[in-house]
């Protein structure tokens, strides 16, 4: 494509300077991608359907649990700390900065659900795009050296050159197609093997994954009990129960408690399991310290 | 307009000379443009005396305070304005920025010039009326004055801006108020000649079930009706206030299923994520501003 924008800057330069800016500030991937290749998106869920002028997505990633977290006994430790809010935050100030510094329209896409639950923008496949990663057994879009990474969307109006893909899929890692030749699982079909309960199952094939089944529903349960969907769940109870004393009981609640507290600060226990990432082999050597 | 006191009339420069005190406001304002602000304005805590009661001026939240440093930023992004989805702009609408800016400087004054400083409490702790007015400190900072719609105070370059203030024992050179009203704009009173209404009365009229009503004179507002109950209904329908209004009805519900329908409906989930993540889904109406001509050509770009 042509990157040149209309008003002489030279958006190589551009670009290098906002991703590596980006890096510099805490971002562990920072990539643009062709927002084109999302238009076959849900309509509503198209970059051009929230910024009519898009021409490029940068996509950013970063704000993974520390490898301390990771090592942690105690699991609230990963329930609390886990999620991050560092790298939209990294969004939003990258957009401010396309906008005040060049003149181009940025928009930091919502982390958050639109109408019916839907996301705003499916974050998956603009990293897909931009070559921030690819798509995993486990669910998670997984960077070739870092693994899972959180990750935010900036839609943006300025002509940047695009990264395009990545030319190979990161999972399965080498060592799960040995497992999968092996005993036909990998670590994270392992830890939550879908017929048996759990959420993850596929099929390899010459170290290449030819079927993926995810239970999403059973996963969304187990990985998110606080939050909104818990508070909905234990709302529901109280309202049911005829008994005063059992209502009080349950409001005071430890449970009603915690439930509050993963809402009103955002990042707290949000995720309660990240066991299928835990087992994952990609990145892994960045969460062994000494 | 009220007389602004100057530094000496605010008893300001007894703590060093003027140009000192310029030096120093200088940096306080420059350490909240570095940090987020998009504009910094200083008021002397003895401006807020003429406007507000007991209880709600600077000085009854940090005893011997002389400063109040504010800061705007302008809340959506040009690209929220531009989205056709939106929500974007109830999401994106609002980034603390100013707030972050605020409490930089605060942390400022306190660790670089050993006076105290705090951030000025903004929210309703009880009622609904701010413990210290933002829309107020702004206008003594002399950072924009009221306007016609909702009583936005409209910044003569930026337009709508979010504002949040420190407040400090630290004396600074106040900056005057403005000496002219930003609102009605020239534009304004150009069609309000012609038409009888400006932009924002006609987008929302409250003659006809919108919330803004006025007259000008002479190019000056003349009167103002702004209709805040109405418009916060519209204009906030998430949040704290949607849900309080969902737990009384669901409260009132007898049916379980009707119950657990309205539990697990979209509105209710919203009005969580409102809650939960202050920043989004804050407001839902931006319709008189974004028919606003003030600040309105920085919101174009390429």
């Amino acid at each position: 494509m042509d990157t040149g924008a209309g008003d002489g800057l030279d958006t190589e330069v551009v670009k290098s300077q906002l991703l590596g800016n980006a890096l510099k500030r805490g971002a562990l991937v920072a990539r643009v991608g062709d927002p084109g290749l999302l238009d076959g998106s849900q309509p509503g869920q198209r970059p051009v359907d929230l910024l009519p002028q898009v021409q490029s997505m940068v996509v950013l990633a970063g704000a993974a649990p520390r490898a301390g977290e990771w090592s942690s006994p105690r699991v609230e430790v990963m329930e609390t700390t886990g999620t991050a809010d560092r790298i939209s935050a990294l969004g939003n100030s990258l957009a401010r900065t396309i906008e005040e510094t060049y003149g181009y329209y940025a928009m930091n896409v919502p982390t958050t659900t639109d109408g019916d639950d839907r996301a705003f923008l499916d974050f998956r496949a603009a990293a897909v795009a931009s070559g921030a990663g690819t798509s995993s057994l486990a669910g998670p879009v997984l960077h070739p050296e870092h693994g899972f990474l959180y990750l935010a969307v900036v839609l943006t109006s300025l002509p940047l050159g695009h990264d395009g893909p990545l030319t190979s899929g990161v999972c399965p890692a080498p060592a799960c197609s040995e497992m999968w030749d092996a005993s036909g699982t990998t670590p994270c079909m392992d830890v939550c093997p879908i017929d048996r309960g759990g959420c993850i199952g596929g099929e390899l094939s010459q170290g290449v994954v030819i079927g993926r089944r995810f239970d999403q529903n059973r996963c969304r349960d187990r990985t998110y009990q606080y939050w909104v969907p818990g508070y909905q769940a234990v709302l529901e109870r109280v309202l049911d129960e005829p008994d005063a004393a059992r209502r009080k009981m349950m409001l005071y609640g430890s449970y009603f408690t915690r439930t509050l507290w993963s809402i009103t600060y955002s990042g707290v226990a949000q995720g309660q399991c990240f066991e299928c990432i835990r087992a994952c082999p990609v990145g892994g050597d960045r969460r062994d310290l000494q | 307009m009220a007389e602004v006191p100057g530094p000496a009339a605010s008893g300001l420069v007894d703590d060093g000379d003027a140009d000192q005190l310029a030096a120093l406001t200088e940096e306080i304002r420059r350490v909240g443009l570095t940090s987020g602000a998009t504009v910094v304005g200083i008021a002397p805590t003895s401006a807020f005396n003429d406007y507000v009661p007991v209880g709600h001026r600077p000085e009854d939240f940090l005893p011997g305070a002389r400063s109040v440093v504010v800061a705007g930023t302008p809340g959506p992004s040009k690209a929220a304005w531009q989205s056709p989805n939106r929500r974007l702009m109830e999401i994106t609408g609002y980034d603390f920025r100013e707030n972050v800016a605020s409490l930089v400087m605060a942390e400022h004054i306190e660790v670089h010039h050993g006076y105290r400083a705090i951030q000025a409490p903004s929210l309703p702790t009880s009622g609904h009326l701010p413990p210290l007015s933002m829309m107020l400190a702004a206008v003594l900072a002399g950072l924009g004055t009221r306007s016609i719609a909702a009583n936005i105070v409209l910044n003569p370059e930026f337009g709508l801006l979010y504002y949040a203030a420190v407040i400090s024992t630290m004396p600074l050179l106040p900056d005057r108020q403005l000496d002219e009203n930003v609102c009605p704009a020239r534009s304004c009173i150009r069609l309000y000649e012609q038409e009888g209404r400006t932009p924002c009365m006609a987008v929302c009229p409250a003659t006809e079930g919108g919330c803004i009503d006025a007259t000008i004179q002479d190019g000056r507002i003349a009167s103002s009706f702004y209709d805040r109950e109405r418009c916060a209904t519209r204009a906030m329908n998430f949040g704290i206030r949607g849900h309080i209004k969902q737990v009384e009805m669901l409260a009132d519900m007898d049916d379980p299923e009707q119950r657990r329908g309205m539990l697990n409906s979209d509105d209710f989930r919203r009005n969580m994520a409102g809650i939960g993540r202050f920043k989004e889904s804050v407001a839902q109406c931006f319709e008189c501003m974004r028919v606003c001509p003030v600040g309105r050509y920085r919101r174009k770009l390429k």
